[in-house]
């Protein structure tokens, strides 16, 4: 899952960039409000999940999100 | 001219008056909807019970529908979504970050809920979140913005959502209507023309400055900290503008800033105060009645759209 969610953040970042679990969307990836719509949009299509906006302030890093997913049951 | 915007809130034309901080108080908001536009108080970082008399005031000069624009910073923000429904207040339009939380609260009072979008993603999100319609804002507006232009933002987020689309940012005659309405708008919302309205209580220096701006006069403060904010440059925008290219932290640049709106805009120092303002400001060469103002760009839109 966490391999995933690095792929995923890192082709909608367009970024080479080291990404680990502790990697923060804003401090460390430089990614706005903006690009986390963009790069949630991206998990809801990979995990056919849904993932409301009002979750969205629970996610800061990369191992928020597969947190997050693991707890909604996705695999 | 009848859209599904006008259908929504119930005005007689689709234009829509910006929710801008301070400017956006009720002598605004009343004129423009008595002149069959949707007016708009903007709520920005006032506290709860100001924006409370401020929507008491507004009903005491029209019966006509009218909104607030919720500034989701606001340390407020939750008290002012609560004045909001406890008032009865029929429109919502929500700027700088994301309203869901408030959705289920508005929604079960009946209350139309616009969210201003910058991006596709957000605009889709709110849709599904349940918003009545979005405002598509380019990078064009003054105040705070976002980096894709008007032209380019509009048509993307027409194709990506059901629900209507306003468009803003760079709007302020009858052309600019009539290609939002090309581009797949429904409505356009406007601030800069309706900052020199003759109802706003705008000091006469800031209707002056953006009468006086020219086409290069527009500023971007604030882009390397990633609060970009559209203004007409002068003292304050040079110092801001060195400061940030000297790298000075955030926080020293905001104290910049403290209250230089108001300063601005109420105070009427056009030179050190931080005067908001959109690409279009050049555009706007009088100060008009918000009734004469409608009037004009609907007659001359129509004309361009041989549409009623």
């Amino acid at each position: 899952m966490l391999e995933k969610v690095i792929e995923i953040v890192k082709e909608q970042l367009n970024v080479e960039a080291e990404i680990t679990a502790e990697s923060n969307f804003k401090e460390d990836l430089g990614a706005d409000s903006l690009d986390l719509f963009e790069i949630v949009m991206a998990f809801e299509e990979e995990f056919g999940t849904e993932i409301p906006t009002e979750d969205l302030e629970s996610i800061a890093t990369v191992g928020d999100v597969v947190n997050y997913l693991n707890a909604k049951g996705v695999n | 001219m009848k859209t599904r915007v006008t259908e929504l809130l119930g005005i007689e034309y689709p234009i829509i008056q910006g929710g801008m901080a301070w400017v956006a108080e009720y002598h605004l908001a009343a004129a423009v909807s008595n002149a069959g536009g949707l007016g708009i108080i903007g709520a920005a970082s006032a506290p709860a019970e100001v924006v409370r008399e401020q929507i008491r005031k507004t009903k005491e000069l029209t019966d006509k529908p009218f909104g607030v624009n919720v500034m989701l910073m606001n340390p407020n923000a939750d008290e002012v979504a609560q004045v909001i429904v406890e008032e009865g207040v029929k429109v919502v339009t929500t700027g700088a970050g994301n309203p869901s939380k408030y959705m289920k609260m508005w929604k079960e009072a009946g209350v139309k809920v616009i969210p201003v979008v910058a991006s596709v993603a957000l605009a889709k999100l709110m849709e599904r979140a349940g918003a009545d319609a979005v405002v598509a804002e380019g990078t064009e507006s003054g105040g705070h913005i976002g980096s894709t232009t008007t032209m380019a933002l509009v048509p993307q987020v027409v194709d990506a959502v059901n629900i209507p689309v306003i468009a803003a940012g760079g709007i302020a005659d009858g052309r600019g209507f009539a290609a939002s309405m090309m581009l797949g708008a429904e409505a356009v919302q406007m601030g800069t023309r309706f900052c020199v309205a003759e109802e706003a209580i705008t000091h006469d220096n800031y209707k002056l400055r953006i009468i006086k701006a020219k086409d290069i006069d527009s500023e971007v403060t604030g882009l390397s900290h990633g609060h970009p904010v559209r203004q007409l440059r002068n003292n304050m925008t040079k110092e801001y503008l060195k400061l940030e290219k000297e790298g000075v932290p955030m926080e020293e640049l905001e104290y910049l800033t403290l209250g230089s709106l108001r300063k601005a805009v109420m105070d009427g120092d056009t030179i050190n105060g931080t005067v908001m303002a959109g690409q279009i400001a050049a555009m706007v060469k009088e100060v008009q009645p918000c009734k004469d103002i409608i009037e004009e760009i609907m007659s001359d839109a129509k004309k361009l759209l041989n549409r009623e």
